[in-house]
């Protein structure tokens, strides 16, 4: 019996860290894409090129931070989610939405006043949506969640 | 609501880490429940005192204001 459970222990953290390993993954898919993108597209690096990179640059950045405090907990045998994680991500997911909503708003107004194409439209907003919702992490991740 | 998980986790000689283990919760959780940034849910509360080998009154100090 204690073996089956050691085994399912075990089990456990591999799928852990299987999971962190997909993220370090993703990651670099993501900065390969853009690279290539970058490269094989000829594009040329403007004002907004730079800051659509460094905008995906720090969402790489949350999701590698991520990766590594999961890898962290893997290591040290933690359950990967326990009663508060899975507190922190639902009040992160109700105030990001919340705020996405006025994101949106502000974007569909910006859209009337300077000339962009609807993919960029799209792809800032989705991108900025990635932002919210790591800022709105990093916030309940520091500040707790508490009742009131 | 308060807490004495920190008084409680030194008298006993333990780590968080230990803590942590022992109610089958994350490390994180034991560090934001002793800050107070936490209100754990009844289970991790009854788990927690029953570590301790104390009612969960003597653990959590529920006061008149909380709100509900």
């Amino acid at each position: 019996m204690l073996y089956i459970s050691l085994f399912v222990l075990e089990l456990n953290n591999i799928i852990d860290m299987k999971r962190a390993i997909m993220i370090f993954l993703l990651s670099a898919s993501v900065i390969a894409g853009c690279w290539m993108w970058l490269y094989y597209g000829n594009e040329e690096l403007n004002t907004t090129n730079l800051l659509t990179f460094g905008v995906i640059i720090l969402v790489l950045g949350f999701a590698v931070l991520v990766g590594i405090k999961r890898l962290k907990s893997a290591n040290r045998g933690e359950p990967p989610k326990d009663e508060m994680s899975k507190k922190v991500i639902l009040r992160t997911a109700a105030l990001s939405y919340y705020i996405s909503l006025y994101l949106w708003v502000i974007l569909i107004y910006i859209k009337d006043k300077v000339t962009m194409d609807t993919e960029e439209v799209l792809g800032t907003g989705i991108l900025a949506m990635a932002v919210v919702f790591a800022c709105c992490w990093l916030y309940f991740n520091f500040r707790g969640v508490r009742s009131e | 609501m308060n807490n004495r998980i920190k008084e409680f986790r030194a008298r006993f000689n333990l780590t968080q880490d230990e803590l942590a283990r022992k109610v089958n919760v994350r490390r994180e959780t034991i560090v934001f429940l002793e800050k107070n940034k936490y209100n754990p849910s009844l289970k991790l509360a009854h788990d927690l005192a029953r570590v301790f080998g104390v009612p969960i009154e003597e653990l959590f100090v529920f006061e008149d204001n909380d709100p509900k």
